[in-house]
């Protein structure tokens, strides 16, 4: 892990390679949890069932996810010691934990293979969900800005 | 008019937050039309959400597709407007302008035809796999900017 790291660091095209993976999945995962969310809240998609729009991106989400988590574990760890103490990557990383917690919490009533997605449970996972991809996204952009103290 | 405008006046230089804001602005509106598109070009090679027609899912998705350009365009403006001299001679953002005006014409003619029309699967798959790879296009160059 640390060569992997060191590589990363030390080359002057593969960072911005994996930023660029990095964002592309964004694009497309993050493209696929908006529609989800929206659907959730039932501004789009309304003659297709919410249960239905989950279960065929399902796969899609995955892939999206692994391929945006491994590029930003790739990208974090190449410089994680100007990364760790950033505040932004901090909160970041804090909402990223709220992001797990938000799919187990609505596992049952929304996510899951048999859940109903309507309702109540259905807006507030949706609306959570934006909030929390929202802040990620921009915690995300202000890591670049934050200056450590002197 | 032009010559006498100077970058350093600009709100996005002297503002600390302000450029990161439409940067924030800019990623999450191309999330929203790469991301629809996407949608559309899983679809067009038979997945993601193969119960509903490319048609169909096409009418649920445009008006998102516009937003997200609509808000990815005037960010984009706006961060340009930050350094317009640097951004004109930088080559992936001259690449990144090219890239974007095939992309866009690219997906409201050929793309819009095939999603509505029936054509053979092969050629759904060509214009999907295309689409895909101009928007991919656009972030790569989009990331190289900052990197030469």
């Amino acid at each position: 892990m640390t060569d992997i790291a060191t590589t990363v660091r030390e080359s002057n095209l593969l960072y911005p390679w994996i930023m660029t993976l990095h964002l592309a999945a964004i694009g497309l995962f993050g493209g696929l949890i908006l529609m989800t969310d929206l659907r959730l809240l039932g501004v789009t998609m309304q003659s297709t069932p919410a249960p239905e729009v989950i279960a065929r991106l399902r796969l899609w989400k995955r892939l999206g996810f692994i391929v945006m988590v491994t590029c930003g574990i790739l990208l974090a760890t190449s410089k994680m010691d100007t990364y760790y103490p950033n505040p932004y990557f901090q909160i970041k990383m804090l909402l990223l934990t709220l992001v797990g917690l938000h799919a187990i919490v609505f596992h049952g009533s929304v996510y899951g293979k048999s859940a109903p997605a309507t309702g109540i449970s259905a807006k507030l996972a949706g609306a959570l969900s934006l909030l929390l991809w929202t802040g990620i996204l921009s915690m995300g952009r202000w890591i670049a800005y934050y200056e450590p103290p002197k | 008019m032009i010559l006498a405008y100077d970058p350093a006046t600009n709100p996005l230089n002297t503002n600390e937050w302000a450029f990161p804001l439409c940067e924030c602005f800019h990623i999450a509106a191309f999330a929203f039309s790469i991301g629809t598109i996407a949608l559309i070009d899983l679809r067009l090679f038979g997945w993601g959400l193969d119960s509903r027609s490319p048609a169909q899912l096409l009418r649920d998705t445009e008006i998102w597709t516009l937003l997200g350009l609509a808000v990815v365009i005037t960010s984009g403006l706006l961060i340009f407007s930050s350094d317009p001299v640097h951004y004109l001679g930088n080559g992936p953002f001259r690449f990144k302008m090219l890239g974007l005006l095939l992309a866009i014409v690219f997906n409201y003619t050929i793309h819009r035809k095939a999603v509505l029309g029936n054509l053979a699967p092969a050629g759904r798959m060509a214009i999907a796999a295309v689409s895909l790879a101009l928007w991919f296009s656009l972030v790569f160059a989009g990331v190289f900017i900052a990197f030469v």
